[in-house]
Parts: C-alpha cells; structure tokens; sequence
C-alpha cells in the first residue's frame, strides 16, 4: 500500500512542484499517474522510493514510513520494489541474465537461484533467444522488457514505472504493457505507472491520478 | 577485451603511485636495518676510556644510558711503562707502576648517540674513582651524524611519497567512482548498500594493492639476492643484512592492503555523505 498525507515535494524553497498530496493507492490496484510535462509526475515517483525527500507531510509505502528515512528504511523500502525507468537503467557492462539477477543478488540469493529466476524471467519475456547478450546489442523495446523482468525478478509488492513506454514504437510498448497487466493480475504485484498518455482499450480495471498546478486530483 | 584491458589499464594508474610507495618504505626498512647493522659493527671497534685510582668493577657498570656495557677491557701498564723504560731505573719504574692509575677502555653493546654519549660521561664523572674520561666525540659525532641525516633523508622522502601516493589513490578511487557511477546509482535504486554497489571499485583496488606488494616484493628479492653485486666490495661487510625478508614482505603487505582499504574508506565516506548529506 502507498499512502500519501499531505505531502509537499519541491527542489527549492521557492517552489512546490508538489502541494498538499493526499492518495491512497491499495493493494493490487493499477495506477496511471497522468499530467502534462513538468507538473510533477516523475518528481512523485521519485518520492516512492526516495529520491527525492518530502518537504512536508507523510509518506507510507508497504508500511514503511518514508517521510524522513535513514539510509537502512530507504535500502528495505527499495529492496521490496521494483523499478522500471523510461530510459531503461540496465548495467552495460552486465549480460541481461545479470542485469535481471541484480535486485535478488542485493536481496541475498544465491547465484544459482538467482541465475536460474533469471532465465525463466527472460522467457516470461520472450527473451531466451538474447541470453548471453549486453544491453547494447538488444533494441528499446527489448531492452525495456529486460527491465521488466528485473522489476519482476524478487517478487515485489509494488512495482513503479517512470514512463516505461516513452522510448518505444507502438508494438513495443504493447508488449511492455501486457507484461506489467500479467504482473498485476496474475501475481497481484500493485502497479503504478507516470505516463502522459494512458493507453486506449487497456483491458484491465485502474485508477487514474492526475497532477495540475501541483495539486494531485483523482480523474473519474 | 576493451573492457578487461581499461580494468587494467586503471588497476595500473593505481598501482605505479603505491610501488613508489612501497619501494620507499622497503628502502627505509633498508636503511633502518643497515644503521643497525653498522651501529654493531662500529660498536665494536667504538670504546670510552676512562682513567681511575682504584681498579674499574664491571657489575659497577653494567649499563650507562640505558646501553648494556659489553666488555670493560684494562689497558695493561706494562704497555705504557715499557715506552719510557730505557731512561729509568729499576726503583723507578717500581714506584711509577705504584703510582700510575688504572687505564680501561668501555665496550658497549650498541652504538651510542650523541644524546646518550652526553649522559654516558655525566654518568661516569658520578662515580667517585674515576678521574678522567675520554668519550672521543668528535669522532663519534661523524659518524653517527652522517648515519642519522641517512635515516633522515629516507624518513622525509618516505612521508612525502606517502602523502603523495595517498592523494593519487584517492583521486584514482574518484575517478572509478565517476566511471562507476551509472552503475553505482543503478544498484543503490535498486536498495544495494554503498559498500556492494561499489563492490568493482573496491575489488579493482585491492587487486592493484595484491599486484604492487608482489611487484615491490619481487624486486625486493631480486636486490637482496643480488647485494653484492649492487654494492661496492667495500660496503659487503655492512650489508650482510640477516633480517628476514618475510617479516618485511608481512610490512609490505600489510602497508599495501592498509593504505588501499583506508583510502577506500575515505572515499566511500566522502561520497557517502555527498550522495545522503
């Protein structure tokens, strides 16, 4: 569960990018967080696993009070989420396989499990044919499944995707979509997804938050 | 290949500024064994003579400055007599040994400095027999002056090269970091600790720690293999050093390993407090 009290997010003392916040998103639910450039979206996820700090207000995520962390909150919070960015994050210097063993390496599996999650992950995302290969030799779309699959990779409550379809043709970003709907459905992981543009005929029930003059407003 | 030839290129940008080190340390440890080396030797042909009325009682001086005294050998009267024998009578020469004090020469145990040489002779001008004493100081000063600028030069141009070596390890740890970054801020999104996500920095630093204690201790071997023929023949007797080279390449090794993981450390504080401050 992520629970938000009137939380204040801003870069400087001059200006909140965020004003009085107040969400709830539940367990299991799939969440578009929508607004035009610059209104704040992706400063608002950045506050769900610590990126940024609240200025003011409360934030509660799977429990744990987010507000102020020390360093040892923020690492658990992280470790039990997962992330998916528009621009991918993967490590170039690591084959996917290891790119998608890295959240439960840092979770403390072994490397067997580890490698062995990993490959049934790349075939969840319809990857088997690229093990062994760096991030560099794969397309967008490929690369974002990738991240996907490291999002899925230890099985967290939450998963929170920063644009996850931005950089990705139509028939990509499809892909994407049904893997992040499968993750919800399926194995109940909560989704919150920053976007611009919510995609037509999704298929599945979600919410719908939306950011305009930094006030967070639920779209009907 | 790029990749594993860029790791080593930067494993070496750290490694030539700890050799230095290292063969600086190892050149102190040199010289430190070498004084102490030629300190005996010289203490040995070193010696204070003192003259006494009455016969010198070695467990009345067993040490002098915190130095054992090793022999306490007695200048034979005979010697000086038999110099003005010819000119004197037989009666003569009897009262003269009566009269003639007693001459001894100190050996001690190590070689004195020029502080303790000080304390030594108020040390013997306290005990009440001796009359005279001679601790032949100038000469000592020589020599024990050039043997201390020696191990002076080394300790100086040994701090210097430490400093020096400890900014390049650090500047080439920031530099990893930099390289490192993307990666670092990858895995600390995803809830890694500072110390695994910066597991390949560490790592690179203490393989090129490993790497410069077995290049410096391989030389190190190398010259005391060859002393000899490194040195003059002159200076073979005081380099016949008996110290063990394991207990130095246990200095190295532990100097390497120390320095690498403090400057590490360092580093990972300084971005620790910059990534949370």
């Amino acid at each position: 569960m992520i629970k938000a009290k009137e939380i204040y997010l801003s870069y400087d003392e001059n200006r909140f990018i965020i004003k009085k916040g107040n969400f709830q998103i539940k367990p299991r639910e799939f969440v578009f967080i929508g607004g035009a450039s610059g209104s704040g979206k992706s400063t608002l996820l950045k506050s769900f696993y610590g990126a940024i700090s609240l200025k003011h207000g409360q934030l509660i995520i799977d429990d744990k009070d987010i507000s102020s962390p020390s360093n040892r909150t923020l690492r658990s919070v992280r470790k039990n989420i997962g992330v998916i960015f528009q621009d991918y994050k993967l490590i170039k210097e690591w084959t996917i396989e290891e790119n998608i063993m890295l959240p439960l390496k840092i979770n403390g599996y072994s490397s067997d499990i580890s490698k062995q999650q990993a490959i049934k992950l790349l075939s969840h995302v319809k990857l088997s044919h690229r093990e062994g290969f760096y991030p560099s030799q794969l397309s967008g779309g490929e690369q974002q499944r990738v991240a996907v699959a490291r999002a899925l990779a230890h099985n967290p409550k939450i998963i929170i995707a920063d644009e996850p379809t931005g950089n990705l043709d139509d028939s990509s970003a499809d892909l994407v979509w049904n893997l992040l709907k499968n993750a919800n459905e399926q194995l109940g992981i909560t989704i919150v997804v920053v976007t611009h543009r919510v995609p037509r005929n999704f298929g599945i029930g979600f919410r719908q938050l939306s950011i305009e003059d930094g006030i967070i407003y639920e779209v009907c | 290949m790029v990749l594993f030839m860029k790791s080593v290129k930067n494993i070496f940008s750290f490694v030539i500024p700890l050799c230095v080190m290292l063969i600086t340390f190892s050149m102190y440890i040199f010289t430190e064994e070498i004084i102490a080396n030629y300190k005996t030797q010289i203490s040995d042909d070193y010696s204070i003579v003192v003259i006494t009325n009455t016969p010198l009682i070695k467990d009345d001086i067993n040490s002098l400055a915190g130095i054992n005294v090793k022999k306490i050998v007695t200048l034979e009267k005979e010697e000086i007599i038999k110099k003005v024998k010819d000119s004197l009578s037989e009666n003569s020469i009897f009262l003269l040994k009566q009269r003639l004090p007693f001459f001894y020469t100190l050996h001690l145990e190590t070689f004195p400095t020029s502080s303790q040489l000080e304390q030594i002779r108020k040390e013997l001008a306290k005990i009440p027999n001796i009359n005279k004493i001679e601790i032949f100081s100038k000469d000592h000063n020589k020599i024990f002056s050039l043997l201390i600028l020696n191990q002076n030069i080394i300790i100086v141009f040994f701090a210097i090269s430490l400093l020096f070596s400890i900014i390049l390890f650090s500047k080439q740890i920031q530099i990893w970091f930099y390289e490192h970054q993307e990666k670092i801020s990858i895995m600390q999104l995803h809830g890694a600790s500072i110390l695994y996500s910066a597991s390949a920095v560490i790592r690179d630093a203490l393989i090129g720690a490993f790497i410069a204690f077995l290049m410096v201790s391989s030389l190190l071997l190398f010259l005391f293999e060859n002393l000899t023929i490194i040195f003059p023949p002159e200076l073979h007797s005081i380099i016949q050093l008996e110290a063990s080279l394991n207990i130095e390449f246990v200095y190295l090794f532990f100097l390497s390993m120390s320095i690498s993981i403090t400057t590490i450390i360092g580093v990972l504080f300084k971005y620790k407090i910059r990534k949370y401050g």
